[in-house]
């Protein structure tokens, strides 16, 4: 049995955390209950307020009365992810990669593909195939998917996991200026624990260990900050 | 609304690109499909071939299509009339007593002067067994029998002489009447002696031996018969060899014994029937097998992608929306295959009409299939591949996203 708590954990808006921990710390576990995917067993307090001047929802609630729709709807309009692999889609090229979020979310297209590969220096990769991409600028182009469409908040799953030493300081280094340039809050799940500390991010490590029982408990929480 | 459109939209785009994305794996799913259907056009075909094959001479020779009454019998002109109007009856004139429906008739040209006794067929416009030729309408105009037409050495554009003769008032009398031959039937129109009429000459010809007058022709007798006659029967054809059982059993409620060629056509029918139960058994086991082998590969398929699925639903992809995705890719499978296999058909069409074209008379295919059963055959590939492919894709729907995928 897994559990991990979260007793307090207040993310404001604009800023650049990283979780940090061993694998099977419950890392991804924590993000996918942030990203509104994982249905939390119990919950007293789960607010999401995307922006100044919009309203939180109420997340909890929204699980309990199985408002799917809803948290849908705040996921593809507000979040943007970056995953270990990229999660690019193989049978699209880069620019139908960077464009799909916006396509989905019926926002104007335009030039936004050769803005966001201008930004992150995969400008000349935009009718490419992933495939034809070396692990890194993949990153790159999931960054790029990832803020195609303007979300208030970048959840990245191990973004450097894959990628060489040298690559994966340079990738967290766009990333960081990115979401500085444009105030999106960043949200980054690593055990690099020293790349996270150098690239300026505020760090929150995922606490526990087996009990007695041997089950893994796990406590995260910016309380004694 | 139009976000699930749009949504739908996207999808069906997608499923489209990574069709062609994987262009091997998916020509391989064409090559399957077209490998299951193939040896079905081909059976289709073959039975659609011989049984038209078959049907094709029932369907010209309109004896096929002719029902005799067995009997005389007392039919109303009423009666007549309801029947013309029968969507299932495309020709009926009626007919006189046989005994009254006989005439003597030479060539008055030749020297010989030999007299043959031919019976009279009553026609009208539209007599299926004259084909092309023009019916007698008019009292001097006839169509002899090919038979006829030889022993009297007449063609067509000849006059010739009827002889009619009557006993009345104890007196034998005989009128003359001069014909044109306007045609010489066809071999299969009447393998007698006989001759094609007008209903006009037929009933003068029965009123002249029943002793009355007939003004019209200028012969003397008892008062003519005034217009409400009954007749003793008639010349019926059926519009198709289909409507013959129905109009047969119709004249037999009315008590009017009939015979026809019924027992030809029910062979062929019943033979073209148990064909097609051979045919459409071979067929379903073919379709299920297919639906189960492309449903089992499209859920191993969608297993393989659910990275992609799940980053579908990450971005904000509906599970519902994305079923259609192995959907539309069992469509276009379909599609292609069934292409694929209507054009190797064609070549295999060709190569069996070349192989068998000695045994078959009249240059008639073996092998052939109608316009419509290639799209009949197109959508039912279409749907049972949609569904197998939406049966395998159908846990889609619970996919759940993931930023992981740490599961399995």
């Amino acid at each position: 049995m897994f559990r991990l708590t979260v007793p307090h954990l207040d993310i404001p808006r604009g800023a650049k955390l990283a979780f940090v921990g061993e694998s099977g710390s419950g890392k991804s576990t924590l993000l996918e209950l942030l990203a509104m995917i994982l249905r939390p067993t119990a919950s007293d307090t789960f607010c999401f307020r995307p922006g100044n001047d919009e309203d939180a929802h109420d997340v909890g609630i929204a699980w309990q009365n199985g408002d799917r729709d809803l948290l849908a709807g705040l996921r593809s309009r507000h979040i943007g992810y970056v995953l270990q692999y990229g999660g690019l889609l193989p049978y699209l090229t880069v620019r139908e990669n960077v464009e799909l979020s916006r396509r989905l979310l019926q926002q104007h297209v335009g030039d936004a593909a050769e803005r966001w590969a201008a930004r992150l220096n995969i400008g000349g990769q935009l009718d490419k195939h992933p495939a034809e991409l070396s692990v890194g600028q993949r990153q790159r182009v999931a960054i790029a998917r990832a803020l195609a469409h303007e979300p208030s908040v970048l959840i990245a799953d191990e973004p450097t996991a894959a990628v060489d030493p040298l690559n994966a300081e340079r990738i967290m280094q766009v990333m960081v200026g990115l979401v500085e340039e444009t105030g999106v809050t960043l949200i980054v799940a690593s055990h690099a624990h020293r790349l996270m500390q150098r690239t300026g991010l505020r760090m929150i490590e995922l606490l526990g260990g087996a009990d007695a029982g041997g089950s893994m408990q796990v406590t995260v929480s910016d309380a004694a900050e | 609304m139009q976000r699930n459109d749009s949504q739908s939209a996207l999808v069906l785009g997608l499923a489209f690109r990574d069709f062609i994305h994987e262009r091997v794996m998916s020509a391989c799913f064409v090559l399957a499909l077209a490998a299951v259907l193939l040896p079905l056009l081909v059976l289709f075909g073959l039975k659609f071939g011989i049984i038209s094959n078959l049907l094709a001479p029932l369907k010209e020779d309109p004896r096929y299509r002719q029902i005799v009454p067995t009997g005389s019998g007392h039919f109303e002109p009423q009666w007549f009339t309801a029947m013309a109007e029968r969507s299932d009856v495309e020709f009926i004139v009626p007919r006189t007593r046989a005994i009254a429906a006989t005439m003597r008739v030479r060539d008055p040209a030749a020297e010989s002067g030999r007299i043959i006794s031919v019976e009279l067929i009553p026609s009208a416009a539209g007599d299926p067994v004259l084909e092309e030729l023009d019916a007698p309408t008019a009292y001097d105009r006839v169509v002899l029998s090919l038979d006829a037409a030889d022993k009297l050495g007449i063609a067509a554009g000849d006059q010739i002489q009827g002889i009619v003769s009557r006993t009345y008032a104890r007196e034998q009398q005989t009128e003359l009447l001069p014909l044109q031959v306007t045609g010489v039937a066809p071999a299969g129109a009447f393998a007698r002696d006989g001759m094609f009429v007008s209903h006009d000459l037929l009933i003068a010809i029965e009123d002249f031996r029943d002793g009355r007058a007939v003004p019209e022709l200028g012969w003397t007798g008892s008062a003519a018969r005034d217009a409400a006659r009954s007749f003793a029967g008639f010349r019926l054809y059926a519009r198709d060899i289909a409507d013959v059982a129905g109009l047969r059993s119709g004249l037999l409620d009315q008590g009017i014994d009939v015979r026809t060629r019924l027992a030809d056509i029910e062979l062929v029918e019943s033979m073209d029937r148990n064909l097609s139960i051979v045919f459409w058994i071979i067929a379903t086991i073919a379709a299920a097998g297919f639906a189960l082998s492309f449903s089992s590969s499209v859920w191993a398929n969608v297993d393989r992608k659910r990275r992609e699925f799940s980053v579908l639903r990450l971005t904000g992809f509906r599970g519902r929306s994305i079923v259609w995705f192995p959907v539309v890719q069992g469509a276009l499978t379909a599609l292609l295959g069934w292409l694929v296999a209507a054009l190797v058909f064609l070549v295999v069409q060709a190569g069996l009409n070349a192989l068998f074209f000695d045994n078959i008379g009249g240059g008639e295919a073996v092998c052939r299939l109608l316009p419509s059963h290639f799209l009949v055959a197109l959508a039912l590939t279409i749907a049972i591949a949609g569904i197998a492919a939406a049966a395998g894709g159908s846990r889609l729907a619970q996919l759940e996203p993931s930023l992981a995928l740490r599961e399995g």
